[in-house]
């Protein structure tokens, strides 16, 4: 056997990145870069702010209540997104999620409209209504992973449709109000519990966020959507089941929806109808800031959690600082171009030859 | 392959083509646009169902109905592009739809044993004389030829009887088509049939041990490499007199 060793050797130094320092892992690294803008932002809101009061334990502790559902909504649409992929339907999912969960939740407990705050069946009314609302937010996504893979409707059609619907549904349910009267056990319990001073939803997060990171860089299933949203033909061509992974994609992201309708019922003791807008939105600038290719292709789960916590920092630290919180909307739109732009740019640099 | 014959509504894509592949032997097919070369290799590869014909790996009729199947004869195809998922690292895409995972509870749950993959692309990759710097960089950081060498790599690895190859060398520079010709020489000397379709007769009298005319869906004529030149073949793609 004759092995050709020839020029390819060669070749390599000539086309590969210029020789790089040990740095430039790093500098490549947007997770990194939008966690140092994180604390930076951190660190200018608490010289700021009077008497330091950004830096207090209660506006930290409330900075990660704040975040819980962001960040893990975040985490869930990047990984979507990686796989080229969009869910613009998670805030009427988690409407619709709580309404139908917080129905159930109530009546379950055996909650009524004279006995106000008095359940008789509190344990089983609890657990049935997280379950109901896991389970609705996990339907949901279904349905709109069945419509993109079967229906093969593009996903943004898709989940605007189910947006609309969704939210329209929950609205008819409640007669356009709010369900309210959740129990106040399960808002202490768990809604604005903290262990070892830190919000027990944010643990609840930060975990599910460590599980969704495992899946997308460690698993087979994480890199087959990574592949899928890289190069579908060449997914295809390698046997990948396509249909399958998206699938299952789409009812994760749904669960995570759910898990933040949990959240909302738990720390409001009511659904929260109108206030899961801009959701998707945030969900989607979050994780494109942190480095998620809005066309699939690459999923930065940790880039994620810190491009989402940036908005909630932002917000926090205006309000204290006696801005109107509309400036937080600006400067995340302003962060998410400017972000995109950079990248771009530098991805333009070094494919340079 | 014998007596392949092919249609597509009443375009007759393949009327009866025939060929065979030796292991170890580098095989070009040429003719011109609409002989039906792509339709054969694709019959070929699984992606493709012929109407009718033959088609036989080591004396065994076999039926290549999917792509599937025909990997799991044997037989890998390399396409012009999207073979490779470029945001995934070289190893990855290796074993890209046959990733390695870990024994045990961790394999059952998907892990990917990342270490193993990497060192048998590297493997992989050093049999065909290509180097790279790491296995663990992602493919849009590779040039195109390295691309195409890596794509090559990946159907060697796992191909036990023959790859395809469709226009390997296209959209590529002098050197970046070295690359890839150099792959292929060493593909076959690892004892592969390889089936190359390609433009560039030249540079398919220089690589190819034989040659083979398609022409409005036969096979028309066949040469060895040595023994003819390129005004023979155009000829033969062109139908005009045979002399072979």
């Amino acid at each position: 056997m004759t092995v050709n060793e020839s020029t390819i050797a060669d070749e390599t130094d000539e086309d590969e990145a210029p020789a790089q320092s040990r740095w430039a892992p790093w500098r490549a690294n947007t997770a990194l870069w939008v966690f140092l803008i994180d604390i930076v932002v951190i660190l200018i809101f608490g010289a700021l702010s009077p008497d330091h009061v950004f830096f207090n334990s209660q506006n930290l502790t409330n900075i990660a209540l704040d975040s819980a559902a962001i960040t893990l909504l975040a985490a869930g649409v990047a990984v979507l997104l990686g796989a080229g992929e969009l869910d613009i339907s998670i805030g009427a999912n988690i409407i619709l999620s709580s309404v139908i969960g917080g129905k159930v939740m109530f009546a379950a407990a055996g909650g009524s409209e004279e006995n106000f705050g008095v359940f008789t069946d509190l344990p089983k009314g609890i657990a049935l209504g997280v379950v109901t609302t896991l389970v609705c937010g996990a339907l949901f996504g279904l349905v709109n992973g069945l419509i993109v893979t079967k229906m093969k409707v593009n996903s943004f059609i898709t989940t605007l449709g189910t947006l609309g619907i969704g939210t329209g549904a929950a609205l008819v349910i409640t007669g356009g109000g709010n369900v309210q009267g959740i129990p106040f056990e399960f808002q202490e319990g768990y809604g604005i519990n903290t262990w070892a001073g830190i919000p027990i939803p944010f643990i609840v997060s930060l975990v599910l966020i460590a599980i969704i990171w495992w899946l997308v860089n460690k698993t087979k299933f994480g890199i087959h959507g990574l592949a899928i949203g890289s190069s579908r033909e060449a997914a295809r061509r390698a046997g990948i089941k396509i249909e399958r992974n998206v699938l299952v994609l789409f009812v994760m992201v749904g669960f995570v929806a759910g898990i933040a309708a949990v959240l909302d019922l738990a720390r409001f003791t009511s659904t929260n109808v109108g206030g899961h807008e801009t959701d998707a939105l945030a969900a989607i600038a979050g994780a494109v800031i942190g480095g998620t290719a809005l066309f699939g292709g690459k999923a930065s789960i940790t880039g994620a959690f810190f491009g989402s916590l940036l908005a909630v920092i932002l917000l926090t630290g205006l309000v204290i600082l006696g801005f109107p919180p509309y400036f937080q909307s600006i400067t995340i739109g302003v962060v998410l171009i400017i972000a995109v732009f950079v990248r771009a740019r530098s991805w333009a640099l070094r494919n340079q030859t | 392959m014998r007596d392949a014959r092919k249609e597509y509504g009443h375009v007759r894509a393949l009327q009866g083509a025939s060929l065979t592949l030796h292991r170890g032997e580098i095989l070009a097919l040429v003719g011109d646009n609409g002989a039906g070369k792509s339709t054969l290799l694709k019959s070929l590869c699984g992606a493709v169902r012929l109407d009718s014909g033959l088609i036989e790996i080591d004396g065994q009729p076999v039926d290549l109905s999917s792509i599937e199947t025909a990997k799991d004869l044997g037989i890998e195809a390399v396409y012009q592009d999207l073979s490779l998922a470029p945001d995934l690292t070289v190893a990855d895409n290796v074993f890209l739809g046959r990733e390695i995972v870990y024994q045990g509870i961790r394999g059952r749950l998907g892990m990917l044993d990342r270490p193993t993959m990497a060192t048998e692309s590297n493997e992989a990759l050093q049999a065909l004389g290509i180097n790279l710097k790491s296995v663990s960089i992602s493919v849009e950081r590779l040039s195109g030829g390295q691309r195409q060498a890596v794509a090559i790599a990946r159907a060697v690895r796992w191909a036990t009887v023959a790859i395809l190859l469709d226009e390997p060398t296209a959209a590529l520079g002098t050197r970046q088509t070295r690359i890839v010709l150099d792959t292929i020489r060493n593909a076959a000397a690892r004892g592969l049939g390889v089936l190359i379709i390609s433009h560039d007769m030249p540079r398919m009298l220089e690589l190819a041990d034989r040659i083979i005319v398609l022409r409005h869906g036969r096979d028309v004529a066949q040469y060895r490499a040595g023994e003819t030149s390129i005004n023979q073949i155009v000829g033969a793609m062109l139908g005009e007199t045979v002399q072979a």
